[in-house]
């Protein structure tokens, strides 16, 4: 075993995959006002809870990679835009949250590796 | 690793865009009564055309090409006005004066909704700026 380990990699890829979600919200929200717009999520967690399902899960998680999704489906306006900014402003909370909860742990991993290598 | 600054720079693509047409409805806004401008005609009202930052958000990713922009400000071909003022500088033989298609109440409402969109632009650039500084944490 390296110096991560699978948790360690699990933490990496989800902030990454947060990160990618900040962006993506943070576009339907500049698109808000944008004709014939549509909004895209990531959804992360399951592409990341799939990975590890699977039986080489540590090389299943290294290959994960994230994609925004487009709802084409619904339309919120007459001009064909979906963006609920509301929603959106939730999304965008609770991802934040998702991340800093993440960045905590990977805080203390790190905490921990430095006082094994006995550092301070 | 996508970048966390590609946020800040979709967030500024809103911010900048919602100027943009705050500017543009406060133009109408100061012109609702202008019955001549430079080319003679009453003032038309004026619209900003916004358009989403490339094709699809993962073909554009990493390219710092997502986001929004304003392609273009184009004017609103509806009608004007027209109200009978004989005394008028600019009425017509039959004593009526066009006033510009400017609905001040539409203007206002759109006034409204164009600082509430620039404040959800900065509110999630308050986000990824947050997120941005506990990634910082880590590595203390």
């Amino acid at each position: 075993m390296g110096l991560f380990d699978l948790t360690d990699m699990v933490v990496q890829r989800g902030l990454e995959g947060a990160s990618l979600r900040q962006q993506v919200l943070a576009n339907n929200l500049a698109n808000a006002n944008t004709a014939g717009f549509k909004r895209s999520d990531v959804d992360f967690e399951s592409t990341l809870s799939s990975a590890l399902g699977s039986g080489d899960a540590g090389q299943a998680v290294a290959d994960v990679s994230f994609t925004p999704q487009t709802d084409n489906t619904t339309s919120m306006t007459s001009d064909g835009n979906n963006v609920n900014t509301d929603s959106e402003m939730s999304s965008l909370t609770q991802n934040a949250i998702q991340y800093e909860t993440l960045a905590a742990v990977e805080r203390e991993r790190m905490g921990m590796i430095q006082s094994a290598m006995g550092g301070n | 690793m996508s970048s966390m600054f590609g946020a800040l720079g979709i967030s500024a693509s809103g911010m900048a865009a919602e100027r943009l047409r705050m500017d543009v409805t406060s133009d109408n806004l100061a012109n609702a009564d202008s019955t001549k401008g430079a080319n003679g005609q009453p003032y038309q009202r004026q619209e900003v055309v916004l358009e989403a930052g490339g094709q699809s958000f993962s073909d554009v990713l990493g390219n710092a090409q997502a986001g929004v922009q304003a392609t273009g400000i184009v004017n609103d071909p509806a009608p004007g006005r027209k109200v009978y003022d004989p005394s008028h500088p600019d009425a017509d033989a039959q004593g009526y004066v066009t006033l510009p298609n400017v609905n001040t109440v539409t203007e206002m409402t759109d006034l409204i909704t164009e600082s509430r969109s620039y404040e959800a632009n900065v509110q999630a650039m308050d986000t990824a700026k947050q997120l941005y500084l506990k990634t910082l944490e880590v590595l203390r």
